[in-house]
C-alpha cells in the first residue's frame, strides 16, 4: 500500500505540493512534518509488528482449535503497561521541541529581520482576493492595490496582514507558508519568503460559500530591481490607446470564441510550463493594436455598469467592491486566479460569468440573493427562486470582444 | 424492587433499591443540574467575552441598570430558596399543609422575582437597549432571559407540585376525574399568579408616572380594571379549590419529589448569583 | 402507605387498583403490532428502533459521500452544480454524525448496557422512548430542506459565523435551510443529553447485586464517560445555536459582523463540543472492541483497569484541545503551544488501548469469525487514523494540513475506519443476542473484505491529495494540479465500498429472514448480556436478576455453575415472594410530547409563531400528562420452565 503512490507517480508534486517547498517557512513546516512522520512510522513499525505477530501466532488453526483447553486468564502486568506508557511519552516529546520552536518561528517574522520585512495587506470577498500594498502611495490616489496576483520581492521576508470584510477565508500558498485563516472582526497575519524569484499558486482554504473552490490567486516572486520596476509600472495610471478611427468592429477581433461550458478547464500546457517566463511576457505592450475596437471597449466599460464596483485609475471607475483593473491587462489570471488571461477566458468570463464562478458578483449583484441592493447580469426572483430573463445588464459577443479588447490593452 | 419495603422510619437519604442508595431521581436531577452548568457557562462566557471586546460608542450598562432592583430581587429570590428548603423538610416529615404554605410561598417569591424582570426588561427597552441596540443588549437579554425561563419552569414546576398535593388515592371518589380537574388547578393557580403580577406591574407603573396620589389611584382605575378583576376572581377561585375531597394521595413518599425540584430551583438561585456578580456588580467596580 | 413508600424511591409509583383510570390516562398493553412499538418503554425495543433509523440514514450519507465522490471522479466534472456540491457535504457530514454513527451508538447502549449490568430496564423508561422520539423528529427536521424550496443547509456542518447569517447563508428572502439545520440540530442536543441523563443514572444506579464500578464491562464503561461527554458538551453547541437563532429570528449581534459580533467565537463553542463529540463517536466504538477482542481470543482484556483509565482521561482531556481544530484562527503563540502540547498529550491513552488490544490477543486462541475480522480491521484503521492524527497535533505542519484532504484520510481513518467498524463489528457480535440468528461466517468475511478494500482505495489517496495541496469542500478542480490519479482511484475505491455496505446489508436482511439460527452463547462469550435465558431475550431480560462475582461475570458463571443455580434459585424465591418481576408500563405520553416538539419547531422555522405556541402547549400538555400518569407498572411471574405470566391486578 506504501508502494502505490510511487507506482502511481506523481502524488507528491504539483502547483500547490507541500512537498516541494520554495520558501523557509514552507520549509520549517514540512520539516516538521516529516519529523512527525519519521516518529509515527516508527511506532507503527513496532506496533504492527507486534500486531501481525500475534494475529497469526496466535491464530486457532482450526475449528478444533477454537475449542482447544481455555489459554491462561491473564489480567494485564503493569510493568508492560507502564513501560509503554513511558515510551509513547518520550515519542511524544520528540515532536513537542520541535513543534513549539516551529509555532514561535511561523508565528511572525524573524526579530533580525523584522526591519528588512516587507508588507502586503491581503482582503478577502467572495470570491477573490485584493493586495494592498501599504508601502507603495500613489500620490493623490492612495495605496497601491492588486488583485488575486501577489507580487512581492524574492529572498526578502513579506509579511502579509489577513483581512476580510465578508465571511472567513483562508490564504494558502502551499509552496511558501501554511494558512492563516482571515477572520472578520480580527487582525491575522503570516509571514513568508521566496527564496528565488518564482510563481506560485494558492488557493483559499476556508470554505467560504458556493464559489469556494474557484477561489484561487497566485504569488509572483521577482528579483528586487525586477520588482522595483514593475511597482513602478503599477503605479502608473492606466494606459490610454489613442482612437484612430470611428469604431469599426471586426469580426473575430484576434480569436474565436466557443463557450466551452460550466467548470471548464482555464488553463493550458504552455502557460504551466514556464510560468514566471510567461508572466513577463504579459508585462510587454503588444506591438498592433486596434486603438477603435478599444476606445469602444472604454465607453462600454461605463455603459454596461462596470465602472460601479471596478476601477481602472486614470480613466473610469471608483469602486472598491471589485478587483481593480488599471492595469488587468498585465495579469495572468482572471476571475480570482481561475482563468489564464487569455482573450478566449476574459470573454467566457465576460459572456457567462455564472458559469465560471456560480453565484458571483457581476452575474447576481450586490448584496446577496436575499436582499440585493444592486442587480447584476439577472434578475434574480425571490419568490420562484429563480433567475428570470430580465436581464439587467446584457454582453453580447461583439460587445465582449471590444471589451476584451480594452481591457488587454491596460497593461 | 419489591424486596425492600419501607416501613415505619423513611430514611431520605438513602435509598436501598438502588445500587449507591441515591434515589434515581437525585442522581438524574444532579446529573442534570451538571449539564445545565455548562449552558450558563457558555452564556455568561458569552457577555465576559462581548464585554471585554466592546465596539466603539458602545452602551454603557451602567446607565441602564438599577441596582437597587435588581438587589431586591436578588434577596427576594435567596428568600424563595429558604422557603424552598422548608418546603422539603416539611414534606419529608410529612406534613402535608406545611408543604402547601412553603409552596404557595416560594411560588409567591419566584413570581415577585419574574415581576421584577418583566419591569426591568421594559423599562430598559424604554431607554434604548434592546436586543439588536448593542451586544449589551443581545447579550444581557439572551442571558438574563434564558434565567427567567429557568424561574418561570420552576415556577409553574411549584404550582404542578402544589396541585399535586390535592391527589386523592386511586379509586377514591372523584380519583377518574381528578387528572382533568388538576389541569383546571393548575390554569387557575397560573392565572392568578398572571394577573396578580399584571395588576401590580400597572399600579407601579402609575405610580411612577403620577407620584403617589389620587391621579396615580384614578389613571390606574382606568386603565388596571380588567387585570385586577381577573386578579381577584382567580384568587378566590384558588381558594376555593384548594380543598381536597378525601385523603389526598401525597405524603412523606413524595419527599424526593420535592427534595428534586428543590435542587433545581437552588441551582437557579445560585446561577442568579453567578449573574448578579457577573453582569450587574462588575459594572460598579 | 408502604406500597407508595417503595413506589417513590425506585420510579415505579403505586398503580391503579380497583377503580378504572380515566381513557386518557389507561395505559397501553399490546405487545404486537403498532401499538406496541409506538408507546413502547422496553431499552431493547427502543435500541433496535435507533439502530433501523441509523441504519437508514447512514445509508442516506453513504448515497450522499457517493455523489460527492462521482462529482470529484475527474477535474472540472459538471455532475452537480456548485451550490448541491455544497448541500451534499453539509448533509453528508451532519447525517453521519448526528444521525448515523450517535444513534447506532446509542441503539447498543440501549440495548447492551442494561443486560450487560443485569437490569430490567433503565431508570426512566419512558423518558428512554422520549429521547429516541426526539432523535427521530431531529432527524426529520433537519431532512425537510430536500423536499422544500429552500434546499438542505450548504454552510457546512460546522456552520462557520458569519456564513450562517442572512446575508451569507440566504438563497432568497425567507429561505429557511440554515434555520432548519439550527432547529434540527438543537432537538437532537436535546434528544441526546435525555438519553444520556439516563444512562447515567442507570449506570451508576441499577447494577445487579455484586457488579462493582470495577466489574462493569468495558462497553458500560465507554457508555457511561460517552454519556457524561455529552451532557457536559452538548450545552456549548446548544447555546451557540441558541445565540445563531437569536441572530436569525430576534434581530441580535452574537454574531452578525457589523453590529460587532466575533466569529471566532462560534468556532471556540462550536469547538467546545465538537472536540468532545469525536470522542462521543469513538468511545463507544473502543468500548465494543474491548468485548470482542476479548471474546474472540478467549481471555481477559489486558489490563482492564488501564483501559477504562484511559477513557476517563480521553474523556477529560477531551474538553481540552478543543483549539487544535483552530490552529489556522491565529491564536497567538501559547495558545497555539498549549492546545499543540495538549492534543500530544491525548495521544497517550489512546495509544495505550491499542496496546492493550494488541496484549488481550497475545497469547490468547484467535478464533478469526467475522466480527474478530472487524475487530482487526478496526485496529489497524484505527491506528492509521490516530498516526495522521498526531501529525495534527504540531501545529506548525498542521498549518499546511488543515482544511485539505489530508484532514479528510484523517479522520474517516478513525471515524469509518474506527467507529464505523467497530459499529458494524457489534452488529455482527451482538446480531445471534438479538435476532437468534448468526451471519454465515463466508458472507460475512467477502462483506468485511469488499469494505476494507473499499474502504482504503478511497481514503489512502486522500493523504496525499492534502498534502499536495488539495483543499476540502472544493466542488471541483482543476486538471493541472496533479490530483487527477489519486481523485479517480478514491472514486473507484469509494464505489467498492459501497458496493461492500450494500452487499454487508443485504446479507443482515437476508440472515435476518433465513440465516443459521443459533444455541446459547454462541460464541463462548464472558459478559453478563449473554446470560439472558433465550436469544433474542424476553421483555423481563432475566428470570432472576443476576449475582455478578467476578469482572467476566458470564465467564464465571460457566465456570461455577452450581454455585450460581444455586444462588439463583434462592433468589428467584426471594423475588416471587415479594410480587414477581417488577415491569414498567407502555405510555402514549413520550410520543404526545415529541410530537408537540416537532410541530412547534416546524411552525417556529416557518416564523409561524401562532403554530409554534400550539405545538409548544401540546408538548406542556403532554408533560403534564406524563407527570399526571405516573410510571406505573405490572407484574410477571416465571415458573419453572420458563413460562411468563403476566399480572396487572397487583
Amino acid at each position: 500500500m506504501l508502494a502505490l503512490p510511487l507506482l502511481v507517480g506523481g502524488w507528491v508534486s504539483g502547483p500547490q505540493s507541500t512537498f516541494e517547498t520554495a520558501g523557509p517557512v514552507a520549509r520549517s513546516q514540512t520539516g516538521l512534518m516529516y519529523v512527525t512522520l519519521i516518529v509515527v512510522m516508527a511506532i507503527f513499525v513496532i506496533v504492527a509488528g507486534v500486531l501481525t505477530y500475534a494475529t497469526f501466532k496466535f491464530k486457532a488453526k482450526d475449528e478444533s482449535g477454537e475449542k482447544a483447553p481455555v489459554p491462561p486468564q491473564g489480567h494485564g502486568n503493569p510493568l508492560v503497561e507502564l513501560g509503554l506508557i513511558g515510551a509513547s511519552v518520550f515519542a511524544l516529546v520528540i515532536i513537542a521541541i520541535p513543534t513549539v520552536k516551529g509555532i514561535w518561528y511561523t508565528y511572525d517574522v524573524p526579530e533580525a529581520e523584522r526591519a528588512n520585512a516587507y508588507e502586503v495587506t491581503a482582503i478577502g470577498y467572495q470570491w477573490w482576493f485584493k493586495f494592498e500594498y501599504p508601502s507603495e502611495q500613489i500620490d493623490n490616489v492612495g495605496t497601491l492595490v492588486n488583485a488575486n496576483e501577489l507580487v512581492i520581492p524574492a529572498g526578502r521576508p513579506v509579511r502579509i496582514n489577513l483581512r476580510t470584510f465578508d465571511v472567513i477565508h483562508s490564504f494558502w500558498v502551499p509552496k511558501l507558508a501554511g494558512k492563516v485563516d482571515m477572520m472578520p472582526n480580527r487582525g491575522n497575519h503570516l509571514w513568508l519568503q521566496a527564496d528565488e524569484p518564482g510563481y506560485f499558486w494558492g488557493q483559499c482554504a476556508e470554505y467560504c460559500g458556493d464559489s469556494h473552490a474557484v477561489m484561487r490567486f497566485r504569488v509572483i516572486a521577482l528579483a528586487e530591481d525586477e520588482f522595483a520596476a514593475w511597482v513602478a509600472q503599477q503605479k502608473q495610471p492606466a494606459r490610454t490607446v489613442t482612437a484612430q478611427a470611428e469604431a469599426p468592429r471586426p469580426a473575430l477581433a484576434g480569436y474565436t470564441f466557443t463557450n466551452p461550458g460550466r467548470n471548464a478547464p482555464g488553463w493550458t500546457r504552455e502557460f504551466d510550463s514556464d510560468p514566471l517566463g510567461n508572466w513577463r511576457k504579459m508585462q510587454a505592450v503588444p506591438s498592433a493594436e486596434d486603438a477603435a475596437l478599444i476606445a469602444h471597449g472604454r465607453q462600454l466599460f461605463q455603459e454596461k455598469n462596470c465602472i460601479t464596483c471596478h476601477t481602472v485609475r486614470g480613466h473610469e471607475g471608483g469602486g472598491v467592491t471589485a478587483p481593480d483593473l488599471t492595469h488587468v491587462g498585465s495579469r495572468t489570471t482572471i476571475a480570482g486566479g481561475l482563468l489564464e488571461n487569455s482573450p478566449e477566458n476574459l470573454h467566457r468570463w465576460l459572456r457567462f460569468p455564472d458559469e465560471v464562478k456560480p453565484g458571483n458578483k457581476m452575474w447576481l449583484g450586490i448584496g446577496g440573493m436575499a436582499n440585493v441592493s444592486m442587480q447584476g447580469y439577472v434578475h434574480w426572483d425571490p419568490e420562484t427562486r429563480s433567475f428570470t430573463d430580465k436581464r439587467n445588464i446584457e454582453v453580447d459577443d461583439d460587445e465582449a470582444r471590444a471589451l476584451v479588447a480594452y481591457l488587454h490593452s491596460l497593461k | 424492587m419489591s424486596t425492600h419495603a419501607a416501613s415505619a422510619a423513611i430514611d431520605h437519604h438513602h435509598d436501598h433499591t438502588t445500587t449507591t442508595g441515591i434515589p434515581n431521581k437525585k442522581l438524574f436531577m444532579w446529573a442534570f443540574l451538571a449539564s445545565d452548568c455548562m449552558f450558563f457557562g457558555a452564556l455568561i462566557a458569552t457577555h465576559l467575552i462581548y464585554r471585554l471586546h466592546p465596539v466603539p460608542g458602545s452602551q454603557e450598562p451602567t446607565t441602564f441598570f438599577s441596582i437597587e432592583l435588581t438587589s431586591f430581587s436578588t434577596f427576594i429570590l435567596l428568600m424563595s430558596s429558604l422557603l424552598m428548603a422548608l418546603a422539603v423538610n416539611a414534606c419529608q416529615k410529612g406534613n402535608v399543609p406545611a408543604v402547601r404554605k412553603m409552596l404557595i410561598g416560594t411560588i409567591f417569591f419566584g413570581a415577585i422575582f419574574l415581576a421584577c424582570q418583566v419591569y426591568e426588561f421594559t423599562h430598559f427597552v424604554h431607554l434604548g437597549l434592546t436586543l439588536s441596540s448593542s451586544q449589551l443588549g443581545s447579550t444581557f437579554y439572551t442571558l438574563t432571559g434564558t434565567h427567567g425561563c429557568h424561574v418561570a419552569i420552576g415556577v409553574l414546576w411549584l404550582v404542578m407540585m402544589y396541585v399535586r398535593t390535592f391527589k386523592p388515592h386511586d379509586g377514591a371518589k372523584g380519583s377518574k376525574l381528578w387528572p382533568y380537574y388538576s389541569l383546571l388547578h393548575v390554569g387557575v393557580v397560573v392565572a392568578a399568579i398572571v394577573f396578580c403580577t399584571w395588576t401590580v406591574l400597572d399600579a407601579t407603573h402609575a405610580i411612577l408616572e403620577h407620584g403617589f396620589n389620587g391621579e396615580a389611584i384614578s389613571a390606574y382605575l382606568h386603565h388596571g380594571m380588567i387585570p385586577l378583576v381577573a386578579a381577584a376572581v382567580s384568587l378566590i377561585a384558588c381558594r376555593l379549590m384548594a380543598r381536597s375531597a378525601s385523603a389526598e394521595d401525597f405524603g412523606e413518599a413524595n419527599a424526593i419529589d420535592v427534595e428534586s425540584m428543590g435542587l433545581y430551583w437552588h441551582f437557579v438561585d445560585v446561577v442568579w448569583i453567578v449573574i448578579f456578580t457577573v453582569v450587574y456588580l462588575l459594572e460598579y467596580l | 402507605m408502604e406500597a407508595t413508600a417503595k413506589a417513590s424511591f425506585t420510579g415505579h409509583d403505586s398503580p391503579a387498583k380497583t377503580e378504572k383510570r380515566s381513557w386518557l390516562f389507561t395505559r397501553p398493553t399490546a405487545t404486537t403490532g403498532l401499538v406496541s412499538w409506538l408507546t413502547t418503554v422496553d431499552h431493547k425495543r427502543i435500541g433496535f428502533l435507533y439502530g433501523v433509523c441509523a441504519l437508514f440514514f447512514f445509508l442516506v450519507g453513504g448515497f450522499e459521500a457517493l455523489l460527492i465522490r462521482l462529482q470529484l471522479i475527474v477535474p472540472n466534472n459538471t455532475l452537480l452544480s456548485a451550490n448541491t456540491y455544497n448541500e451534499m457535504f453539509t448533509m453528508h457530514a451532519t447525517t453521519m454524525i448526528f444521525l448515523a454513527v450517535m444513534p447506532l451508538s446509542a441503539a447498543f447502549f440501549n440495548y447492551m448496557m442494561p443486560l450487560q449490568i443485569g437490569a430490567r430496564d433503565v431508570a426512566f423508561p419512558r423518558l428512554n422512548g422520549f429521547a429516541f422520539w426526539v432523535f427521530l423528529a431531529g432527524a426529520i427536521v433537519l431532512n425537510i430542506g430536500w423536499f422544500v424550496k429552500s434546499g438542505a443547509p450548504d454552510m457546512g456542518w460546522f456552520g462557520y459565523a458569519p456564513m450562517t447569517s442572512h446575508q451569507f447563508a440566504d438563497r432568497f428572502a425567507g429561505d429557511m435551510s440554515t434555520d432548519l439545520w439550527i432547529m434540527g440540530l438543537q432537538i437532537l442536543g436535546v434528544s441526546s443529553v435525555v438519553g444520556s441523563l439516563n444512562f447515567i443514572v442507570t449506570i451508576i444506579n441499577m447494577r445487579a447485586p455484586g457488579l462493582t464500578m470495577m466489574r462493569l464491562p468495558v462497553f458500560t464503561w465507554m457508555t457511561l464517560f460517552t454519556a457524561f461527554l455529552i451532557i457536559l458538551s452538548f450545552p456549548a453547541i446548544t447555546i451557540a445555536l441558541v445565540e445563531l437563532m437569536m441572530d436569525r429570528s430576534f434581530g441580535t449581534g452574537f454574531f452578525e459582523v457589523s453590529q460587532g459580533g466575533l466569529p471566532v467565537l462560534w468556532q471556540h463553542l462550536f469547538w467546545i463540543f465538537g472536540h468532545p463529540e469525536v470522542y462521543i463517536l469513538i468511545l463507544p466504538a473502543m468500548g465494543i472492541i474491548s468485548e470482542i477482542l476479548p471474546t474472540f481470543s478467549r481471555k481477559p482484556l489486558f489490563g482492564y483497569p488501564i483501559v477504562v483509565f484511559s477513557g476517563a482521561v480521553i474523556g477529560f482531556l477531551g474538553f481540552g484541545v478543543w483549539s487544535h481544530h483552530m490552529f489556522t484562527t491565529g491564536m497567538g503563540t501559547v495558545a497555539t503551544a498549549a492546545f499543540s502540547l495538549a492534543t500530544m498529550a491525548i495521544a497517550v491513552p489512546t495509544g495505550v488501548k491499542i496496546f492493550n488490544w494488541v496484549g488481550t490477543l497475545w497469547g490468547g486462541h484467535l478464533s478469526m469469525r467475522t466480527p474478530m475480522m472487524f475487530a482487526l480491521g478496526f485496529i489497524w484503521m484505527f491506528m492509521f487514523g490516530g498516526f495522521s492524527g498526531i501529525m495534527h497535533s504540531a501545529a506548525p505542519a498542521d498549518a499546511q494540513q488543515q482544511d485539505s484532504y489530508f484532514v479528510v484520510a484523517h479522520f474517516h481513518y478513525v471515524l469509518i475506519g474506527g467507529s464505523i467498524f467497530a459499529l458494524l463489528a457489534g452488529i455482527h457480535f451482538w446480531f445471534p443476542l438479538m435476532f437468534g440468528r448468526k451471519v454465515s461466517e463466508k458472507a460475512g468475511k467477502l462483506s468485511f473484505w469488499i469494505i476494507f478494500i473499499g474502504f482504503n482505495t478511497t481514503f489512502f489517496p486522500m493523504h496525499f491529495l492534502g498534502l499536495n495541496g488539495m483543499p476540502r469542500r472544493t466542488f471541483t478542480y482543476d486538471g493541472n494540479m496533479g490530483w487527477n490519479s489519486a481523485n479517480f482511484i478514491a472514486t473507484i475505491g469509494a464505489l467498492i465500498l459501497g458496493l461492500g455496505i450494500a452487499y454487508y446489508f443485504y446479507v443482515m436482511i437476508w440472515t435476518y429472514f433465513k440465516g443459521e439460527k443459533v444455541k446459547h452463547d454462541v460464541w463462548d462469550a464472558r459478559t453478563l448480556e449473554w446470560a439472558v435465558p433465550t436469544y433474542p431475550p424476553p421483555a423481563h431480560n432475566f428470570h432472576v436478576t443476576p449475582t455478578v462475582h467476578a469482572r467476566d461475570a458470564f465467564w464465571y458463571e460457566k465456570t461455577h455453575q452450581e454455585e450460581i443455580a444455586k444462588e439463583k434459585a434462592a433468589h428467584a424465591k426471594d423475588e416471587e415472594s415479594h410480587g414477581g418481576i417488577h415491569m414498567p408500563s407502555q405510555s402514549w405520553f413520550p410520543l404526545i410530547v415529541t410530537l408537540g416538539l416537532l410541530i412547534g419547531a416546524i411552525f417556529f422555522v416557518n416564523h409561524n409563531y401562532v403554530g409554534a405556541i400550539i405545538g409548544g402547549a401540546i408538548l406542556v400538555l403532554g408533560i403534564y400528562g406524563w407527570a399526571i400518569e405516573g410510571p406505573g407498572g405490572y407484574h410477571l411471574h416465571v415458573d419453572k420452565e420458563g413460562n411468563v405470566t403476566r399480572d396487572d391486578s397487583h
